[in-house]
């Protein structure tokens, strides 16, 4: 029996198999899985990666890291804990050669250093590499190639660092703790432990990191006893995970946002296809059932077609995603040095059922059909009814399961599909209401277009999910075009702007002060100048940060490590309040914060929430009494957490400020003297900081444009989808209207002219949901005042348009071949 | 003004898999506005194909048609504007309601009482009182008197009609065909059916028979 259904589910799939609406079904369900499975492959590829990596590069077993050197008590306790321990201090510290100046992350170490692992260092720029046994000795410095080629600085030389004279003797190409610095490319540079003192960098704040040689026992009583001692500091052994861990996690977590965007496409043009999709299995179905098949048989063979239909796109699916995968590891080799592509079949099995579970809940309505209706009803063809809205709610069920499990930035997930949403209402009211209205105004005029807008309304359901679709692409596709130009260009004018062209970014009581007398001599005005302290959040309402159940996200990544902690009397000009209130000037309620909005959000934090912060080792618990956004044009140093001032009377920690300048051309050449006084003081340049900007704007440009290359994509599926639904209907129309003694030319100008009010309604859709997009996440997001430019948003737009009517068109050529004999061969 | 259709000698052949199949051949007809005709035969004799031929939707492989108007005789392409289709199968467009079905035609001519028109024919054909109703609310009689509706309200001066009365019961069929042959004559024009009812045919005036490839003038039945 079971035999039989297959034989006739593959019959009745192979004779429907070429149909434009299957055809269309077939390509969606490629796109996805294919967008599916090469996530999951390349996400699954870098966390083994990763795993492995850890193991064998973390330089120790255990390595413990905090902003203060462990006590005499503790650094016993820990050595008692453990086989071996070695010190090694970091900081940001700025290196000159003559006329050139480098930022670097500057390590000091003792003889013993590495613990574990090889330190490869050469003789020569691109020299052989060779293990070395320790690090450099006292009066010696070693630097990475890229540090001798910026500051053009060779072998054999010294250099200047407070009041120490360092001889370059080695170039360093690995070091095994490397790990730790996760996916920070700042460049480096090693150090004797002894010479740290002759750099006039005390005041500075210098990373502490513990490399640990400890069994497994070892290591769970360390980590025991970090948690209960040491909760500010973090902790890193070979079983946890891996620092990069964190960050792929966000990055895969945004690549899950935008499949978000990409599964709304795509549920549309599923929705739109099973218009006519349901409507042949519902006839087929009625047929076998006439003839005396069960309804079970019915529901078997229906079940058997789409399996079917499943297994016959695998092998495609397979061999792009492959494909597409080897390319992605490709590219992020650059990133992840040593990653190679590899199968993983677990994961790819995995991915292969779950998306085969969604494309089952787009099809329960038909299976719900045939189990419930009777085979007059199934030959009725009912349209709308409970079916039709049940597979609405399954759309929205999947799109709801996948922003569940994917949601990274809840802030920004909710910005997005409020945009979709109010787009879609949008074009909905835009619909109605232009449609009847013309259709009103118009009907006592004479021509087609009174005609277009009167049919138009008539099938103002299937019209306004054709819009719908449309208008939500086109949102999509400008959306993403716009983030892409804007981001690169907005935020530079934006930066030079408002914040000079040099940023502080740490610069102590002392540093500020010769920075403000260097300032005055040079005539340079000071532009900003905002305070602050570090502070590490352990805790929300008593508990630990690493025990909060919420989603990975850019706040809580941020947290785990020193955040700067700003006080001030009134609300800064460059905020705004949006929930709570600020406190009153000398208020001797010192405890109080106000917390960004997005880290609210992130944190699932509320008004009169606690968070129990560690200043200077002392753990002070505060009350979140305001929440405040970032309000652009007044300077862009802002702060996550903001206290009274009354906080620096209460709590004793070192002070740095931020603050920006700017520097015209010959005051450049000055900066050097200033950092060879004060090495640690933080500053960079707005060239550097575009340099930095332009190596993540050309990561980000790669993924969006593959993006967009998707979102395009299925923008074209839809629209051909769109049509596909409504073939048949237009074929009729078209024949009936030749009937009535009209050319096929007068088909084609209300073709024109119906695609023309579609694509107009759609565009002014897109723009909208474009311009409620950017008011919601430009600003929130990016920092970033959302100021459109209109003419780029219109021609864009307009060539979004023209691009719909004109694919519209050609797609419908088929239904305007039609002629009255066409009536008769439908009939037949 | 009285209008005429002639065929002259007209032949219809296609080509099928590589042999050229005759419909029919040497075919000369005439149909005058406010007759009535039926052409009758068995399924494959090209009645149909002949029907779209009479209405100008196709051209003969040999012979001429032309549209007498009046005192000018004119191609029977110019013939479009003035003829109405009814079909086996109606073809009511399903989203429109029955009102809107027959106005389709005469807001498609820019007519700015396309509603009113529309409603008086759907009184004419006895449905007033489903005006708001969808095609699939409608029986199968009263979707086609729809379509008669919709084929008679911009007033053509010729009906064609392909067994219009193909899908619906001997009561139904009667009520049906009487209404058409009383709108076509109150209205002057024309009416050309092709069927298998001899009862229908024998209504009309002038009933031929199309029959391997020949048409014959058949005995008034």
């Amino acid at each position: 029996m079971f035999g039989q259904y297959i034989q006739l589910a593959a019959q009745f799939y192979w004779q429907q198999r070429q149909q434009p609406a299957q055809r269309l079904y077939r390509y969606t369900q490629v796109v996805l899985m294919v967008f599916i499975i090469t996530l999951s492959l390349t996400a699954n590829n870098i966390q083994s990666y990763l795993s492995n990596n850890l193991q064998s590069l973390l330089g120790a077993d255990v390595v413990i890291s905090q902003s203060q050197p462990l006590s005499a008590a503790q650094l016993a306790k820990v050595t008692a804990m453990s086989d071996e321990i070695l010190l090694t201090q970091q900081l940001n510290s700025t290196l000159t050669h003559q006329q050139h100046w480098q930022r670097v992350r500057l390590k000091a170490v003792n003889a013993n250093y590495p613990l574990q692992g090889q330190l490869l260092t050469s003789h020569s720029v691109g020299g052989p590499a060779k293990p070395t046994a320790s690090g450099p000795s006292s009066g010696e410095i070693w630097l990475e190639p890229r540090l001798i080629a910026s500051l053009g600085v060779s072998l054999g030389q010294t250099i200047d660092m407070g009041d120490a004279k360092l001889l370059l003797s080695r170039i360093v190409t690995h070091e095994p703790d490397r790990l730790m610095e996760g996916h920070n490319v700042d460049m480096r540079a090693l150090i004797n432990s002894a010479d740290l003192p002759l750099l006039s960098q005390t005041d500075d704040l210098i990373h502490y990191r513990y490399l640990i040689k400890a069994n497994s026992q070892q290591t769970q009583q360390l980590i025991q006893w970090q948690r209960q001692h040491l909760p500010a500091a973090q902790l890193h052994h070979k079983r946890g995970n891996h620092p990069l861990a964190l960050f792929w996690k966000r990055t895969e977590n945004v690549l899950g946002l935008a499949s978000i965007i990409l599964f709304f496409m795509a549920a549309i043009a599923i929705d739109l296809l099973s218009q006519v999709h349901v409507k042949q299995e519902q006839y087929f179905s009625a047929v076998c059932m006439s003839l005396g098949a069960s309804r079970q048989m019915g529901i078997a063979v229906s079940c058997c077609k789409w399996l079917l239909g499943l297994l016959s796109i695998l092998p495609l699916v397979l061999i792009l995603s492959a494909l597409l995968h080897y390319w992605i590891m490709g590219q992020l080799s650059h990133t992840f040095v040593g990653l190679n592509w590899k199968i993983h079949w677990q994961p790819l099995l995995q991915s292969v059922l779950a998306v085969w579970a969604i494309f089952a809940i787009f099809q329960i309505p038909v299976w719900l059909m045939l189990y419930r209706n009777s085979v007059a009803l199934l030959f009725n063809r009912q349209e709308g009814g409970a079916n039709h809205w049940l597979s609405k709610l399954s759309a929205v069920a999947v799109l709801s399961l996948i922003a569940l499990i994917y949601s990274d930035n809840a802030l920004l997930t909710t910005m997005m599909v409020t945009a979709i949403l109010s787009a879609i209402v949008l074009m909905i009211a835009m619909s109605w209401s232009l449609l009847s209205i013309g259709e009103r105004l118009t009907a006592r005029l004479s021509g087609l277009l009174p005609f277009a807008l009167f049919m138009m309304k008539q099938r103002i359901v299937s019209k306004s999910t054709q819009i719908i679709g449309v208008g939500l692409c086109a949102f999509l596709l400008l959306f993403t075009l716009m983030l892409l130009r804007d981001i690169g260009a907005t935020m530079q004018v934006y930066q030079r702007q408002h914040d000079g062209n040099l940023m502080v970014s740490q610069a102590t009581q002392v540093q500020m002060q010769a920075l403000q007398q260097w300032a005055d001599e040079q005539q340079i005005t000071v532009r900003q100048h905002k305070p602050y302290l570090y502070a590490n959040v352990v805790a929300v309402n008593q508990t630990a940060l690493a025990n909060l159940d919420i989603q990975p996200s850019d706040s809580l990544a941020t947290l785990s490590r020193p955040i700067r902690l700003h006080w001030q009397q009134k609300v800064p000009s460059n905020n705004r309040i949006v929930a709570g209130q600020w406190w009153q000037a000398d208020t001797k309620q010192w405890q109080q914060l106000s917390v960004e909005q997005e880290v609210m959000t992130d944190l699932g934090l509320a008004i009169g929430d606690s968070l129990s912060l560690i200043i200077n080792n002392r753990s002070i618990d505060f009350t979140i009494t305001a929440s405040h956004v970032f309000r652009p044009g007044h300077g862009s140093i802002t702060f996550w957490l903001q206290a009274p001032s009354e906080l620096i009377d209460q709590v004793q920690a070192r002070r740095y400020a931020m603050a920006s300048l700017e520097l015209q051309p010959q005051h450049w050449s000055q900066l050097p003297q200033l950092w060879q006084q004060h090495p640690s003081l933080r500053m960079v340049s707005l060239q550097e900081m575009t340099r930095r900007f332009d190596t993540t704007l050309a990561m980000i440009t790669k993924v969006i444009s593959g993006f967009t290359a998707m979102i395009i994509l299925l923008a074209i599926i839809v629209i051909l989808a769109s049509i596909s639904a409504l073939q048949g209907k237009e074929g009729v129309k078209n024949s009936l209207i030749i009937s009535f003694g009209f050319s096929r030319a007068t088909c084609q100008q209300l073709n024109v002219i119906e695609w023309l009010v579609t694509a107009s309604i759609a565009a002014f859709g897109a723009i909208a949901g474009t311009s409620i997009a950017g008011q919601l996440i430009y600003q929130s997001q990016f920092s970033l005042s959302y100021q459109p430019d209109w003419v780029w948003l219109l021609s864009t737009v307009t060539v979004i348009a023209v691009s719909v009517t004109a694919l519209g068109l050609i797609a419908s050529r088929h239904s305007l071949r039609r002629d009255v004999r066409s009536l008769y061969q439908q009939a037949h | 003004m009285s209008c005429r259709i002639n065929l002259d000698h007209v032949s219809q052949t296609f080509n099928a898999k590589g042999s050229c199949v005759t419909l029919f051949e040497q075919l000369s007809l005439s149909i005058n506005q406010g007759e009535t005709y039926a052409i009758t035969g068995p399924s494959g004799a090209g009645k149909t194909s002949l029907l779209m031929l009479i209405a100008g939707l196709a051209q003969p492989t040999t012979g001429q048609g032309h549209y007498i108007k009046g005192q000018h005789t004119l191609p029977l392409s110019e013939l479009k504007m003035d003829v109405g289709f009814i079909f086996q199968q109606f073809h009511l467009l399903p989203e429109l309601t029955a009102l809107n079905n027959i106005a389709l035609p005469l807001k498609l001519r820019g007519d700015k009482h396309a509603q009113q028109k529309a409603r008086h024919w759907l009184d004419k054909v006895g449905l007033g009182h489903r005006a708001d109703h969808k095609p699939s609310a409608l029986s199968g009689g009263e979707q086609q008197r729809v379509a008669i509706a919709r084929a008679l309200v911009f007033e053509p001066k010729f009906i064609f009609a392909d067994e219009p009365t193909g899908n619906l019961d001997n009561d139904n069929a009667q009520r049906i065909s009487d209404l058409l042959f009383h709108c076509c004559q109150a209205h002057n024009a024309a009416l050309v059916i092709v069927t298998h009812s001899e009862a229908l045919a024998a209504q009309t005036q002038h009933c031929y028979s199309l029959c391997h490839g020949q048409l014959q003038l058949s005995p008034t039945l």
